[in-house]
């Protein structure tokens, strides 16, 4: 796995979260979750949610701007 | 004091003493043909949001799905669907199948408060929910058989969790203790994040411990007694209790224990996450889909650290599908979003017959009302967006007469097409909405609708001379309808 599917945030952000075995303890799947973006996905996914080109643009997410913040913490006030 | 209260019948009582606990239930419901295995092997996506969504079509009759066989979760289960039907809820309130809408409304009515809760409380060694507990080495993906429910969600979503949490200024009081249901988005194998906004009431709890600098401790109930699911998500006041009005409409007591960190916890539920705020932590979180059926952006949001885990043997984990409607998130909060509308309406104007708020969480409103005066619906309209639910939700509102089911909407349409007139409905700009109407030019403020299709009165001479056919109705016919549908189905109901 190389880039984010959704932020293209290099491999150095993607952290392995998680492999899925079936009973004989062969691996099925793996999780992956991006430092960047927040973004959790395996790797088995249809391409409309773990490719970038293929999906949607408007779900794109630049880890730089600014999203906003549900209730701003009280004491950075 | 509720005025509708009636007592539970036999069967009710029957039924709140035989479910103590999501398995429970889902014995019963299998037994009556509303749950349904399926053991064909899935993968978590895209297969169980295709089930899913499949099996929910149906909101009168789906069932509810158990998934025992996915992929990279050998031995795992997964159920959905629990409250996908107006079927299951008729039969979790001791009613048999075919049992219409409005009249689970109006036994709901007939057990709404919280003046008389059943709650027994065991020790923590003794409850079915601690037979295995984690004090380390939290894994979230492990535990859970976790799946994305929509395609562009961000992550992967306990969607139906029921959190406690205390108020950190007064950490004592038992019915200020909140019971909710909140999104929650597993963001590392020990962490989460969690949506509340500051008008609810596990808002108000993040704020003030924030701003106090006190840790806020959580216990995330899953898979647990289905009453409880239902109202964990409804607005019961601030001081009330979840857990009082759960046991109440049961007639039978729930059973409580204390978690690791010091709160009230159903005892039979099948897992229970006990977490701490991290203190100014926000967290990029979403899209989710959401009930209005469109995707909420992404924010960032409190974020939780893990500290405990308890759960029974071979837990069963309990989610929900919500998107584009209808979805069981709807069946789950119509009717219990319906009821303290009309307990509120009820108080000032006893001429309220039924309101039906099933749509999108009462976006869309339906109330049935007996005209005193020309004109009166529209004032009990400007007093339902008056009420806390109607301030932030009902954006769109049909006024039907008392003669009208407003649960059906065949007869909602009919007085729709005769007794609307165009220049007779009402349009409130700039009022407050929910942020997460996709419909807003501006997310927070929106406008209101309010259609009168009550029929006129005097002085309004418009429409006074149509003769309305009035074809037989009442208990009667309802009961000749139930036989129609028993024979057509063979004798089987």
């Amino acid at each position: 796995m190389s880039l984010c599917p959704r932020c293209q945030s290099a491999n150095d952000q993607i952290r392995t979260e998680h492999k899925g075995l079936n009973a004989q303890g062969e691996l099925v799947w793996t999780i992956f979750h991006c430092n960047a973006c927040e973004f959790s996905w395996r790797d088995c996914e249809p391409a409309i949610s773990i490719d970038y080109d293929t999906r949607e643009a408007f779900f794109r997410i630049d880890p730089k701007k600014d999203y906003p913040v549900i209730m701003p913490p009280a004491q950075y006030k | 004091m509720n005025d509708d209260r009636k007592p539970l019948s036999a069967k009710a009582k029957e039924v709140g003493q035989r479910i103590g606990s999501l398995r429970d239930f889902l014995e019963f419901l299998e037994e009556n043909g509303q749950c349904v295995t399926w053991s064909d092997e899935v993968y978590p996506e895209p297969d169980i949001r295709n089930v899913a969504v499949a099996a929910g079509r149906d909101a009168n009759t789906g069932p509810a799905v158990i998934f025992s066989n996915i992929a990279g979760y050998p031995g795992k289960k997964l159920v959905l669907g629990v409250h996908g039907s107006f079927t299951n809820l008729a039969l979790l309130l001791g009613h048999p199948k075919g049992t219409t809408i409005k009249e689970l409304f109006y036994d709901i009515i007939s057990r709404w408060g919280d003046d008389e809760p059943l709650l027994d409380f065991i020790e923590p060694e003794d409850a079915p929910v601690n037979q295995n507990r984690l004090t380390e080495n939290f894994n979230l993906y492990e535990l859970l058989p976790l799946y994305r429910i929509n395609e562009y969600d961000g992550g992967f979503y306990i969607g139906k969790a029921n959190v406690v949490s205390r108020d950190p200024r007064d950490p004592d009081n038992f019915g200020k203790q909140n019971v909710g249901i909140y999104r929650i988005q597993v963001q590392a194998p020990g962490e989460f994040t969690l949506l509340s906004v500051p008008a609810h009431d596990m808002g108000r709890h993040i704020m003030a411990a924030e701003a106090d600098n006190v840790p806020l401790k959580i216990s995330v109930m899953l898979g647990n007694h289905p009453a409880m699911c239902m109202f964990a998500a409804t607005p019961v006041g601030y001081e009330e209790s979840e857990f009082a009005y759960a046991s109440q409409m049961m007639g039978s007591p729930l059973r409580l224990t204390k978690s690791g960190n010091g709160m009230d916890i159903l005892a039979d539920s099948e897992m229970v996450i006990e977490a701490e705020l991290m203190n100014g932590a926000r967290t990029l979180e979403g899209p989710f889909g959401e009930f209005p059926g469109s995707y909420s952006g992404a924010r960032r949001i409190p974020r939780f650290k893990i500290t405990a885990i308890s759960h029974r043997n071979d837990p069963i984990f309990e989610n929900i599908y919500i998107g584009r409607g209808w979805t069981e998130h709807d069946t789950l909060i119509g009717l219990n979003t319906s009821a303290p509308i009309y307990a509120q309406l009820k108080k000032d104007f006893p001429e309220v017959v039924a309101v039906n708020a099933l749509y999108q969480h009462g976006l869309t409103g339906i109330i049935s009302v007996k005209n005193r005066f020309a004109g009166f619906a529209k004032s009990v309209a400007m007093r339902a967006l008056g009420t806390p639910h109607g301030t932030m939700y009902l954006k769109n509102l049909i006024m039907v007469d008392d003669d009208v089911d407003p649960f059906d909407l065949n007869e909602v349409m009919w007085a729709l097409s005769t007794r609307t007139r165009a220049d007779d409905t009402i349009v409130i700009p700039n009022m407050p909405m929910i942020p997460i109407d996709p419909a807003a030019e501006i997310a927070g403020k929106g406008h209101r609708l309010i259609i009168d299709a009550t029929s006129f009165m005097p002085p309004d001479k418009l429409g006074s001379d149509s003769k309305i056919v009035t074809p037989p109705a009442g208990p009667e016919i309802d009961e000749i309808a139930k036989v129609i549908q028993l024979l057509q189905n063979g004798g089987k109901s």
